[in-house]
């Protein structure tokens, strides 16, 4: 009985599927979707057929001079480098408004090493009382780090001497 | 020109050749003959009779736009469902801002026509569009191929060729979709 009930719900469940099916399978469009398509089918060729005359247009008169500008535009780019570049190469020279120092050349030879200049070498003497600027002053004894100075991290200090002092020793 | 010659000559004249279609007769044709089922095939996924619409003219302009190639094709139907097809999945893939089964009145329109009340056709058309919610819960290869069934037009071999897949596998997947929508109507109380 309850099989035969269920068989039945599943006819009558199977049955309202095929009728939604069937519902959608068999929509019918509007009327007149022939003429619409057709009309739309008509405008779109008018559309292509006026887009390739207006593409060999475009080839005509767009390509070259999109050609012609890209080269002039490269051509005044290399100008303006090349330009630039020499001006400020100009500009970083050495001024040349000053007049060299005269070298006098000797009878024989040419060139910088034997030339003869104007002013002699001269040592300079040092100032009487005061030692070299290159010598090192510095005080004897042990250099000395205080205590509590900041150092560098992993500088060790060793601790301080108890040795008496020199002076408390004089 | 002689007698002889002017009662000879419609018997030697060539016989007039039948002119073969030109290519805007072809679309032509094909429009006559396949845009009802290009539009059933549309509203099976779209159930809307504007979009389906759109599709179908969706389609044929895409034939336009290759109509160079329309001597190559072996089945129109096929390649047309095929076309169809693809757009209206493609366009339910973007926008999904409308649920199926929302306008109840295509569905109405759907119907066909029969001398019933109009509340026994709304409320049948409220509940087709309950089952084809459940249709649209059924894995996409079972519900295309249960869909495409349902056209009318469409035998088991076109729905293989338009989706690219065996007859036994339609079949199987139809069966399938048919045994998950029966304990799908079961539980929602359809079946009742």
């Amino acid at each position: 009985m309850n099989a035969e009930n269920g068989n039945s719900a599943m006819d009558r469940g199977q049955s309202a599927l095929d009728a939604a099916l069937r519902s959608v399978g068999s929509a019918t469009p509007a009327a007149g979707l022939e003429g619409r398509i057709l009309t739309r089918l008509a405008s779109e060729r008018i559309r292509m057929e006026s887009e390739p005359a207006r593409r060999l247009l475009f080839a005509r008169l767009g390509v070259f001079p999109a050609r012609a500008l890209g080269l002039v535009t490269a051509c005044l780019l290399g100008f303006v480098v090349v330009a630039g570049s020499v001006s400020y190469s100009r500009h970083i020279r050495p001024s040349t408004t000053g007049t060299p120092p005269s070298l006098v050349l000797p009878g024989q030879g040419v060139g910088a090493a034997s030339a003869v200049h104007p002013a002699a070498p001269a040592s300079t003497p040092a100032p009487p009382g005061q030692a070299g600027r290159s010598a090192r002053r510095s005080a004897p004894g042990r250099a000395r780090i205080a205590p509590h100075s900041r150092k560098a991290p992993g500088v060790a200090v060793p601790p301080p001497l108890n040795r008496p002092s020199s002076d408390s020793q004089n | 020109m002689s007698c002889f010659e002017g009662q000879l000559a419609p018997w030697v004249a060539p016989a007039p050749v039948a002119k073969p279609l030109d290519k805007t007769q072809t679309i032509a044709a094909l429009v006559a003959e396949y845009s009802t089922a290009l539009y059933r095939v549309a509203f099976s996924v779209t159930r809307n009779a504007a979009e389906a619409e759109d599709a179908v003219q969706e389609t044929f302009l895409r034939v336009l736009r290759h109509e160079s190639r329309l001597g190559e094709i072996r089945d129109y139907r096929v390649w047309l469902v095929r076309i169809v097809w693809n757009i209206v999945l493609d366009k339910k893939r973007r926008a999904k801002t409308r649920p199926e089964g929302e306008d109840l009145a295509d569905h109405a329109h759907a119907l066909p026509a029969g001398d019933r009340a109009a509340d026994d056709t709304f409320i049948s058309s409220q509940e087709h569009a309950r089952i084809l919610a459940l249709v649209d819960r059924l894995p996409a290869r079972e519900r295309e191929a249960l869909l495409l069934s349902a056209v009318e037009e469409m035998t088991t071999a076109e729905i293989a060729a338009a989706l690219g897949t065996t007859e036994s596998s339609i079949r199987s997947r139809i069966f399938r979709a048919r045994r998950e929508l029966a304990v799908l109507l079961e539980k929602e109380g359809i079946s009742r």
